[in-house]
């Protein structure tokens, strides 16, 4: 029975023209789409492989350490996911310095890009914004006169009049449209994942195709739930006109008019410049102690005079120079001890040498110890001003299903605000290991801090920085919450529909 | 007799859902700009005050004339425009501010300051959700197009469905009147409450003590107004062409539909990304190589030739000079170059974009609130001119001065006179609404043209639509 109803609901939807040209404009959307997506993303890492190799030979290039430390940088490869929902991977820095004089986060991040930076000015569209605008549309125009259409035509009349469970009636159509959403959805993918194969630089591994699972995973609950939406609207206004004219209303506000208008109106908190402050003034503070050890220290070193280049040479040409640098907005306040010595050593500087090497012992065992003080502090406070905030943000979407089918889609891809730090959260990981690596190798202390005459530095063992992307399990883990979300509002939906159906006179 | 059509349609309207439906719309949209502008604009025009002042006080105390030649104004601050509700315009995607960039010959000669148009991203840090500002050219641009093609989508496939169309065209009335009638009676009703919401959404911004609307911001805000009723005119008669030609209201809607979404969604933001890929400025890393090879050669050119002066002060003057001068031209050249290749890249973008009426209407926005792309070039050029004026208001000092050797860019070869700070020239970002009226032309006409095919579209097709 219930066969016989999906297929005459299948082919009535399978043959209207609204399925034709939903599919039409759906496919053609999404290729063109995809086409200029691959291009952006072929030149991002293009950009990240000269920018990998640069940084590399900056620091290779180096015959002592002290010149190559501060040149560190680490850099982020462009998520070949993105194309799904680019999320926030292609707008916050992609490198980032990791110089032990500070603990690096995402505000300190750079973007190098060879681009044309007013090309920001023009928004980028992604697949996944595809199927949320156009998808979900098509969802509701399936739905609206599902049931109004069959109460003005009186067909649901002749339909009960056979021995049929009105549950069943329901469950036909839901299933029969879901399938003909189902299918644009499929094919675009298809073809988008065809476009991608075909691009050289484009390497996806198994579990990425797992991802893209999931991703249609919650694209099936979000349309879906535009259809519940549709269908209770015409459940509820029983004629096709109103039906249609509510629905695209609602789409609307969901849609567009939601997402835009509640970010619009959360104001950036005023407390937080007062709080920035605050913490920059015990950073400051914790920096200040710092030095006057380090003055202490110079006062009482055996060499006379607070001068700490200890008459070593001339630095090299880059210029050299300690001092502290600082940046309120990203909460940074650092001591930069750079002495780029280039190695030479003088007759007369060879006394001196012990001194020099008792100093920066204790200077840079004293930088990173500060450094991580005040990196309690940054990270309490950036949390509170920026992470914050942009979490409530992203609740508040939520109450549109749009919000939760995109927080859903950038979980799986790995370009939400939580992928994102765990980039970072790599990055940390790996300058703590260069730390562990230079102590280990006794390199503030040694010699070759400032002096090549008797050996060089082989970089060969410098740890390589690598980042894995979460796995699969977290990308799960991440994305559950707002599936399950969706989920449970389609079964909200549809025993509201059921109800209202079955006590509904025909 | 149109009059009589139209009124009927208007009071159909009056008395639909989709009337009430879009007023709420409307106005909740309107509202929410208007208080999101008055909590936003007054911090950022005090900003800039603030940041203005400060730079002029820093150039008032100011007396050699060699540090004003050298340093320069330091930087330069875009004005806010008071209507950025209007049209935000991708600000935060577009620098606010130009700086100066004084370059390094060899170690003891730089050259004098000129201007650099490299900013940091101010979008880096920000870690909240994609949005879309609520701008009146979202409110229009999206919404209002939406609402115009809702009304006009049955309104002659649901006549002719429900037979009524037949029934009118019996009476002695020519098809083209019941056309006009139609055509008139959504754009009424339409615009009556569209009207409403922007007289409000005016009345609070305009009562607010925070935010002042000059008088020239009224005749350009009547001017945005005046552009918001062709563009709604474009789609209402969008959606009677599609609504004579196609029989069924439903199959109308869903065209109308997906030509929206593919028109006012996709296609700006689309068109953008493909017509850049069309042309490859200068990348960075080419500009600071050339950069880099600029200044090395000239610094080997003028350390070859320092040795020919041998220690002759005045030689040695009259060479520090023409390498300066030569630093400052070349420098400034490359980077205008750079900057050229890039505008032009965009500007073609934006050109290309221009099929979309969407788009054109975003630009017709930015160009006339004073916001967007349009006026950042306005502003680089605003600054060019103040850059002439400022040099030559330096060469006049020093050729005031008859002790001074006019060598500009060299301590010892200008004048030693203190200079009265008054009289330095100062910058002040300035709108100019014929220029706009200038930038804005081509889209205006196109937005015109647009209407105009579409009108006669209609009309054609009602003419020959079988009842």
């Amino acid at each position: 029975m219930l066969m016989t109803l999906i297929r005459r609901e299948l082919l009535d939807n399978l043959m209207t023209f609204r399925f034709a040209a939903a599919v039409f404009i759906t496919l053609l959307l999404v290729v063109a789409a995809t086409a200029v997506l691959i291009k952006d993303y072929e030149r991002r890492l293009v950009d990240y492989n000269t920018s990998v190799e640069t940084h590399q030979q900056n620091v290779r290039k180096r015959q002592t350490y002290s010149p190559a430390i501060v040149r560190v940088y680490v850099d982020r490869p462009p998520n070949p996911l993105s194309l799904f929902n680019v999320g926030l991977d292609n707008r916050l820095g992609n490198e980032i310095n990791v110089s032990p004089w500070h603990v690096p986060s995402l505000w300190d991040a750079q973007m190098n890009s060879s681009d044309n930076s007013f090309l920001n000015i023009f928004s980028s569209i992604d697949i996944v914004f595809i199927f949320e605008v156009v998808l979900s549309l098509l969802a509701l125009i399936f739905a609206y006169d599902a049931l109004a259409g069959e109460y003005e035509g009186g067909t649901l009349r002749l339909v009960l009049t056979h021995p049929v469970q009105r549950g069943y009636i329901l469950l036909a159509k839901y299933i029969s449209a879901m399938l003909c959403l189902l299918m644009p959805l499929l094919m675009s993918l298809l073809l988008a994942l065809i476009l991608l194969t075909t691009s050289t630089s484009i390497y996806l591994t198994t579990d990425d195709f797992l991802r893209v699972g999931g991703i249609i995973l919650a694209s099936v609950a979000y349309l879906s739930v535009f259809y519940f939406i549709g269908l209770l609207i015409s459940a509820v206004t029983r004629r096709t006109s109103t039906a249609l004219m509510l629905s695209i209303f609602v789409w609307g506000f969901l849609v567009l008019v939601y997402p835009n208008v509640v970010l619009a109106t959360t104001a950036p908190q005023d407390t937080s410049a007062e709080r920035g402050a605050s913490a920059f003034g015990q950073i400051k503070q914790i920096w200040e102690e710092f030095d006057r050890e380090r003055k202490h220290f110079l006062a009482t070193d055996p060499v006379p005079g607070e001068d700490p280049m200890f008459d070593i040479d001339s630095p090299d040409g880059w210029g050299a120079g300690d001092g502290f640098s600082e940046n309120r907005l990203t909460l940074s306040y650092y001591y930069w001890s750079v002495l780029y010595y280039n190695g030479k050593l003088t007759e007369e500087s060879l006394p001196r040498v012990p001194h020099a090497q008792n100093y920066y012992g204790f200077l840079w065992r004293q930088i990173i110890d500060t450094a991580d003080q005040t990196w309690l502090i940054r990270r309490q406070t950036l949390e509170d001003i920026f992470v914050k905030p942009a979490l409530i943000d992203r609740i508040l979407l939520k109450l549109s299903p749009v919000g939760m089918y995109d927080a859903a889609t950038q979980a799986w891809t790995g370009t939400d605000l939580k992928g994102l730090q765990d980039f970072f959260d790599a990055v940390r990981q790996y300058q703590r290991t260069v730390i562990a690596y230079l102590y280990d190798r006794e390199a503030f202390k040694s010699r070759l801090w400032f002096a090549s005459d008797e050996t060089v530095v082989d970089w060969d063992t410098l740890p390589q920085f690598s980042f894995e992307r979460s796995s699969i399990g977290t990308n799960t883990k991440r994305a559950l919450p707002d599936l399950l979300l969706l989920l449970t509002i389609n079964v909200v939906l549809f025993t509201i529909i059921f109800l209202i159906f079955i006590k509904s006179e025909v | 007799m149109i009059w009589h059509i139209a009124k009927r349609e208007i009071y159909d309207n009056l008395n639909s859902l989709r009337f009430a439906l879009a007023t709420v719309l409307l106005f909740g949209l309107m509202l929410t700009n208007a208080v999101v502008h008055l909590r936003e604009h007054p911090a950022r025009m005090q900003k800039y005050h603030d940041a203005s002042t400060e730079l002029l006080n820093r150039l008032r105390s100011r007396t050699d004339l060699y540090d004003l030649a050298q340093l320069g104004p330091e930087k330069f601050h875009k004005k806010p425009s008071p209507l950025h509700f209007c049209a935000d315009g991708g600000e935060v995607f577009l620098p606010d501010t130009i700086y100066i960039l004084i370059s390094r010959i060899t170690n003891d000669l730089n050259t004098l300051w000129y201007l650099s148009y490299r900013y940091q991203m101010p979008n880096l840090k920000n870690i909240r959700p994609n949005t879309i500002k609520v701008d009146w050219g979202f409110v229009i641009g999206y919404v209002l197009s939406l609402i115009a093609l809702l009304f006009t989508f049955d309104s002659i496939s649901g006549e002719r469905e429900q037979g009524t169309l037949r029934l009118t065209l019996a009476n002695s009335v020519s098809r083209h009147t019941v056309l006009i009638g139609k055509f008139l009676g959504a754009l009424v009703s339409i615009s009556v409450p569209f009207t409403l919401a922007v007289l409000m959404n005016l009345l609070v911004i305009s009562t607010s003590s925070d935010v002042q609307v000059g008088t020239d911001a009224w005749s350009r805000l009547g001017i945005i107004f005046f552009i918001s009723l062709l563009y709604l005119c474009l789609f209402l008669a969008l959606g009677l062409l599609v609504s004579s030609r196609v029989h069924q209201s439903g199959a109308s809607l869903v065209i109308l539909l997906l030509m929206w979404v593919s028109f006012v969604v996709f296609m700006p933001s689309t068109l953008a990304s493909t017509a850049s890929g069309f042309s490859s400025p200068m990348t960075s890393e080419e500009y600071w190589e050339r950069y880099e090879q600029l200044y090395a050669e000239l610094g080997d050119e003028y350390n070859a030739r320092l040795q020919d002066t041998r220690g002759v002060p005045t030689k040695r003057i009259e060479l520090r000079g023409e390498y300066v001068s030569k630093g400052t031209e070349r420098g400034e050249r490359l980077i205008h170059e750079h900057l050229a290749q890039q505008h032009a890249q965009i500007q073609l973008a934006r050109s290309v974009t221009r099929i979309s009426p969407a788009a054109l209407i975003q630009h017709l926005f930015e160009s006339f609130a004073g916001t967007g792309f349009e006026q950042h070039q306005q502003f680089v050029e605003n600054v060019q001119v103040y850059a002439r004026e400022f040099r030559e208001f330096v060469t006049d000092m020093d050729r005031a001065d008859p002790d001074s050797r006019h060598i500009i860019g060299v301590r010892e070869g200008m004048s030693q006179k203190p200079i009265n700070s008054e009289a330095i020239p100062t910058f002040e970002d300035t709108l100019s609404l014929s220029r706009d009226f200038n930038a804005a032309a081509v889209d205006l006409l196109l937005l015109i043209l647009f209407l105009a095919v579409l009108l006669s579209g209609a009309y054609l097709a009602f003419v020959r639509v079988e009842v």
